[in-house]
């Protein structure tokens, strides 16, 4: 159990810090992938609008996600250190 | 400085800086009433709901360069400066993500409460001697804007402008402690949000865009009137490294940004901080998505209609000016007034919280925590004064300064914070030798100090990009190749991290016992420095841009 909450906090951080820098840097894959630019939406060349709401919208998403996953990762290891009569810093215990 | 921009009536321009500073020594009066305590000074208590930290995070991120700076410079480089301002948004989820939450559950300060803990006191010293550099730079681009803001309402001298505001906006945050700046960046970026995208809507049906109901996303209708005067506005210009050059100096930069972690710090639980950031990202994408929008008709205005905007800090105000009434164009300015206040309580509470806590924390220990909150105001005061005294001969862009010294920051704290609290065995010398190297090793490569020693050219080296491609992925390198050296030499036992550091990392990531095998992996540590050295390679490799 406790090797299998080290990996999946592990493998959260990177997924979510891959799904940020892409949400962030979306426009990166334009320059590299020139065949992506081309169309439009809502007026807009595609590669201007969607940057943009992949750096609003899209990465408002990946932080509600973030938020559920990791929230309920800290209820996870709570658990867990409460499981095995351990107590985990906290405001309870003063961040100590 | 002359202006192409003043109110014809000054006393529109006093009623609305009245009215904002007195909203704003109001609630630093309230807020100070509640200031008991090192938390409530340093932290707000650790306090702050998800929605009113949301709204206080992206006051504190959106400077004043969002009115001014940031348009200027969408005229100058078009498109490619959108992109780079998009990606600012990582920042927050994204510290929140790798040491935010951590740093919270021990109930931080400042970033440098957990290089205390992590690392001791020389590297604490180290990292907040660049952080207060850094912080008073910052603080500087805002006193400029200020200045120029109070020069363009009230049609006074640029010093005597600076001087007016400069005491002004120093006293209410004086006041306040970080339960004024939170409540009143909250209010602050309500007053931006309003004045960037409402005008904005007058504007744009002044210029015939059937999209005014929403200015943020719905001036498509305008785009083929701009391609037709302005064919290059959408294009990319530059090539991939340009744009990979955004992540060392300008995602990973701000990750250390004091100013923006402690907003995450004053969270009322760790679980409450992930929640601010959904709020943070949702109000800052709608400020964010506006200036875009005026960059837009910035462009737009002087194509259409022929008209050359000299001074391109002024292009949102010039718009404001030409198509709405006076009293408009002067609650604009009280936006960007507002921009500017929020972040520079942001920076002044981070000098305030390095100093007073971290710094005298080392060179005091047995200071009383009354007198540290005393000396934490003192250096709250006098980190805006010297602000003021070094603003008195600015910059040609406002934001150039600022951004360049993200790249600084990246070269400087960056790693220390990340992989102090991703891997055990970060060295403290390493970390002391490193940071610095970099650090000056990044300032001597950009254009800024040693004209003819320069990495790119252009835009690109004076906003520090080419330099922190070199410097920042150098620094992470440096670090973890020097922590695996000094750890093993018996000589430099005493800089290993110790027992008590190493529990450190586990009782923050939420753990409730120790492991030795967790967090002090060799492999990708390394991997990671290999390829970390060829970025850098990338990086000295002759720029284009």
């Amino acid at each position: 159990m406790k090797e299998q909450l080290y990996r999946k906090e592990i493998w959260i951080t990177i997924v979510f810090s891959v799904l940020l820098m892409l949400t962030g840097h979306c426009a990166t894959l334009f320059v590299a992938f020139p065949f992506l630019k081309g169309g439009t939406m809502w007026g807009f060349p595609v590669e201007y609008i969607v940057p943009i709401l992949m750096g609003w919208f899209g990465m408002m998403v990946v932080c509600i996600a973030m938020a559920l996953v990791c929230n309920k990762f800290d209820d996870d290891m709570e658990e867990f250190a409460k499981s095995q009569g351990q107590t985990v810093m906290s405001d309870k215990t003063g961040g100590k | 400085m002359s202006n192409e921009f003043a109110i014809d009536n000054v006393w529109i321009g006093i009623i609305v800086v009245a009215i904002l500073f007195a909203i704003c020594y109001f609630i630093g009066w309230w807020a100070s009433k509640m200031t008991t305590s090192e938390e409530d000074f340093y932290a707000a208590g650790f306090k702050i709901g998800p929605v009113t930290n949301g709204l206080s995070m992206a006051a504190t991120w959106a400077s004043l360069a969002t009115f001014l700076g940031v348009i200027a410079l969408i005229s100058k480089l078009q498109v490619p400066f959108v992109y780079l301002w998009i990606q600012w948004a990582i920042s927050i989820p994204l510290l929140t993500l790798l040491y935010g939450t951590s740093l919270r559950r021990m109930k931080a300060f400042t970033p440098a409460t957990f290089i205390k803990a992590r690392y001791g006191k020389g590297a604490t010293i180290t990292i907040v001697l660049w952080m207060i550099l850094i912080m008073i730079m910052y603080a500087l681009g805002q006193m400029i804007g200020l200045g120029q803001a109070f020069e363009m309402l009230f049609g006074i001298p640029y010093n005597v402008a600076l001087i007016v505001s400069g005491i002004a906006t120093v006293g209410f945050i004086t006041m306040g402690g970080m339960y004024g700046a939170s409540y009143n960046a909250a209010f602050q970026m309500i007053i931006m949000t309003v004045a960037m995208i409402v005008p904005m809507g007058a504007i744009m049906k002044a210029m015939g865009s059937s999209g005014w109901w929403f200015p943020p996303l719905a001036y498509g209708d305008m785009v083929p009137a701009m391609l037709k005067v302005l064919p290059t506005f959408f294009d990319m210009k530059y090539d991939v490294r340009w744009y990979f050059a955004l992540i060392p100096a300008f995602t990973l930069g701000p990750v250390a940004l004091p100013h923006l972690a402690m907003r995450v710090f004053t969270s009322s639980s760790v679980k409450n901080a992930r929640w601010a950031v959904v709020w943070f990202v949702l109000f800052l994408g709608l400020l964010f998505a506006g200036t875009y929008t005026s960059g837009f008709a910035g462009n737009y205005f002087v194509a259409t209609t022929g008209k050359t905007i000299a001074k391109a800090d002024q292009t949102l105000l010039i718009l404001n000016v030409f198509y709405n009434p006076m009293w408009v164009a002067a609650f604009v300015m009280g936006g960007a007034l507002a921009a500017g206040l929020s972040t520079v309580g942001g920076n002044l509470m981070a000098i305030s919280g390095l100093v007073g806590n971290d710094l005298l924390g080392i060179l005091a220990p047995k200071m009383e925590a009354k007198s540290r909150i005393r000396w934490g105001f003192v250096a709250l005061g006098m980190g805006g004064v010297i602000a003021v005294l070094l603003a008195f001969k600015p910059p040609k862009f406002l934001v150039t300064s600022i951004l360049w010294a993200f790249g600084l920051l990246a070269s400087t704290a960056t790693p220390g914070i990340l992989l102090g609290v991703w891997w055990k065995e970060a060295n403290k010398l390493a970390l002391i030798v490193s940071a610095n190297i970099c650090g000056l090793i990044f300032i001597i490569i950009s254009p800024h100090v040693f004209p003819s020693i320069v990495i790119g050219k252009g835009a690109t080296a004076a906003l520090g990009m080419s330099g922190g491609l070199v410097t920042v992925p150098l620094s992470f390198a440096l670090f973890i190749f020097l922590s695996l050296i000094f750890n093993r030499m018996p000589a430099l036992s005493a800089w290993a991290p110790s027992l008590a550091d190493k529990q450190v990392i586990d009782r923050i990531h939420g753990w409730g016992d120790y492991d030795e095998n967790r967090y002090n992996g060799k492999v990708w540590p390394v991997v990671l420095a290999l390829v970390c050295l060829l970025i850098s390679f990338w990086g000295l490799q002759p720029w284009k841009f």
